[in-house]
């Protein structure tokens, strides 16, 4: 499997997301392979400096889980990082981070990896 | 049949049935429709065969709007006209482009897509494009390797483009016109003045002037003006010894709502699915490439989004990479570049999947960037005007102000916006927006520029009051004076409009032909 195949089956399941192991998954937008670790990082320390109140590890984690879908949530129907960063798009909760459009999902996933691989 | 002019005894009238101003793609093209028929046409250019400084030098004018390109050299002025050095980038303006569009002031055409339909069918042929295929389905069935994206079509679409060689007319068509019998070309025979009758009703002639100081007439029953969409304007206003305001122009429209398509670098594309899609339908290889794919919306989305329609092309790039626009990119020094003889030229019409480009599949790259083609909205303060300074053969001179709306600069926001939507749900990439592209209210960037496309200064309405011609293209007011050309655009769409003028010119001869007989 690719490096973005792994990225894009990081499943957000009931009560998931605690652990480091989960945190370093949900650090991996789809971007990376796309981009770069140097532009990833770059877009994630925009992000913090953007919304003061998503600049360490536990708020942006927090930021991902919360923003899950409602059914998710719930328990009653797991969904990957990447359903949650299409139905971001679908709901228009986008953000412009350094000119580019990305799903809120995804930039906290930026500014997640910025933190850790910073 | 052809005759330099500068040979004629001065003071010569010419007479015809019909007398067609201006040889480029327009005006031969409507010239080529008679060619065989018991009508004489007369055929004025300007210039000679070819590219001579000193007739380049009467279209040179004052650019008092926005930063804009040498008119001098953004059009030609010897037989062919700016067939002489355009790229050949043809397309269809949409249907939604001949609408009214309640979020574009001025928009909507008297004619429908589906009137120029035949129209376009024939002007493939004149253009040496393939067959009248605009769908990017069609091309994927000629060559499996057009593939467009998957995206959702009540979103985003992939417009497609043909290619011409780029037809030269000046070089193709010579021969044809020339050994016409009844079809007789004048060069180096400028149109000073369009002579009106007494009650402004009709027009009785035109005064021609050589540079060599010859002043001769053409009479005819019916006049075509295909003089490009800045000397239209230009000629029309200047004719103004009986009407003071110029022909055509009882409710100054003449030179207003001059219209550029805005080509200018604005943003990129990064593709970030797990498999690379082949993107082989959205790239050109000048010369080579017979049709290829640019995104744009749906009309759909243009009405929810309330933006002007626009289509972007895909290059691959390098991260950050900010681009040039076409302004910039060809300085009008490096113009003549493009004058230089094709062998192409001479080529037969080419067969549209005799090269599929399936063979030829590099490493695929993810990254491109993203050149906008976007419409200009139609602005009456955008405008042609004469100036007080005179050319060579004592005409006015042209001064262009080139001006720009809030719509034509939110519109590329709205686009991105919604483009990158739907790439990021179909999951196949992300899209960034230049910084002006994001800052709506700042000043336009250095970046600004157009595809030398002129369009709408005397545009097509069925009301007098909202437009200098009617939907046959003929003047308001006066019996026998036609415009060809995309002056008569009320809207521009975002195809390159050399199409479409051609589609309207023999349109416009079939009318001539019907009013004649």
């Amino acid at each position: 499997m690719s490096a973005t195949g792994a990225v894009s089956t990081v499943v957000l399941a009931c009560g998931g997301g605690d652990s480091a192991s989960d945190r370093d998954s949900l650090a991996r937008p789809e971007l990376l392979v796309a981009l770069g670790a140097a532009a990833v990082r770059d877009l994630g320390r925009r992000y913090r400096e953007a919304v003061p109140g998503e600049r360490d590890a536990a708020s942006l984690q927090a930021a991902i889980l919360s923003s899950r879908p409602w059914a998710t949530r719930m328990g009653l129907r797991r969904a990957s990082v990447a359903e949650q960063v299409r139905g971001d798009f679908v709901e228009q909760r986008t953000i412009v981070v350094g000119g580019w459009l990305l799903s809120t999902t995804e930039a906290r996933q930026c500014a997640l990896y910025s933190v850790l691989h910073g | 049949m052809h005759t330099d002019a500068r040979t004629l005894d001065n003071g010569s009238t010419i007479d015809g049935d019909l007398c067609i101003v201006g040889a480029g793609a327009a005006g031969i093209s409507i010239a080529l429709e008679w060619v065989g028929s018991p009508r004489k046409v007369v055929l004025l250019e300007g210039g000679g065969f070819a590219f001579e400084q000193v007739m380049q030098n009467l279209y040179r004018a004052a650019n008092v709007g926005l930063s804009y390109y040498p008119l001098d050299a953004a059009r030609l002025h010897y037989f062919g006209g700016t067939t002489g050095h355009w790229a050949g980038f043809c397309s269809t303006l949409d249907p939604l482009d001949f609408e009214k569009r309640p979020w574009v002031p001025n928009s909507g055409w008297p004619i429908a897509r589906a009137d120029l339909d035949r129209f376009y069918a024939r002007a493939q042929h004149l253009l040496d494009l393939g067959p009248y295929e605009y769908e990017a389905a069609q091309w994927m069935r000629r060559d499996p390797a057009l593939v467009p994206l998957p995206v959702d079509s009540r979103a985003v679409w992939t417009k497609m483009w043909q290619f011409s060689p780029p037809t030269r007319f000046g070089t193709k068509y010579r021969r044809s016109i020339v050994d016409a019998a009844n079809v007789h070309l004048y060069t180096h025979a400028n149109v000073c003045e369009l002579i009106p009758n007494e009650s402004i009703a009709a027009v009785e002639a035109v005064r021609v002037r050589t540079l060599e100081g010859g002043e001769h007439q053409v009479r005819a029953r019916q006049y075509v003006l295909a003089c490009g969409t800045v000397q239209n304007a230009r000629l029309l206003l200047a004719s103004n010894s009986r009407a003071s305001a110029g022909l055509g122009n009882t409710h100054d429209l003449v030179g207003r709502y001059f219209m550029e398509h805005l080509e200018m670098p604005t943003g990129q594309l990064v593709l970030t699915g797990a498999r690379v899609p082949s993107m082989t339908m959205y790239a050109i290889e000048f010369g080579k490439t017979k049709a290829r794919g640019e995104l744009a919306l749906s009309a759909d989305m243009q009405r929810r989004h309330e933006v002007l329609n626009a289509t972007v092309s895909l290059t691959p790039g390098a991260l950050g990479s900010e681009g040039m626009s076409t302004f910039q990119a060809f300085p009008p020094d490096s113009v003549a570049g493009f004058r230089a003889p094709r062998r192409a030229d001479a080529a037969a019409t080419p067969e549209p999947n005799d090269t599929p480009r399936a063979a030829a599949e590099p490493t695929r790259p993810r990254l491109f960037d993203l050149l906008t083609r976007q419409e200009q909205a139609p602005n009456p303060d955008s405008r042609v005007t004469l100036g007080s300074e005179r050319d060579a053969l004592g005409m006015p001179r042209v001064r262009l102000d080139w001006r720009l709306t809030a719509l034509d600069r939110r519109s590329f926001r709205g686009f991105y916006e919604a483009l990158g939507r739907e790439l990021g749900r179909a999951g196949l990439g992300r899209v960034r927006m230049h910084d002006w592209v994001l800052a709506t209210e700042s000043p336009w960037p250095a970046s600004l520029g157009g595809g030398w496309h002129h369009m709408g200064t005397a545009r097509m309405h069925t009301d007098p009051t909202r437009g200098v011609v009617d939907a046959s293209c003929r003047v308001h007011g006066l019996a026998n004076l036609y415009v060809a050309g995309a002056a008569v655009y009320p809207t521009a769409g975002c195809a390159n409009p050399t199409l479409t003028l051609v589609a309207l010119s023999l349109r416009l001869s079939d009318h001539l032909k019907q009013t004649l007989s």
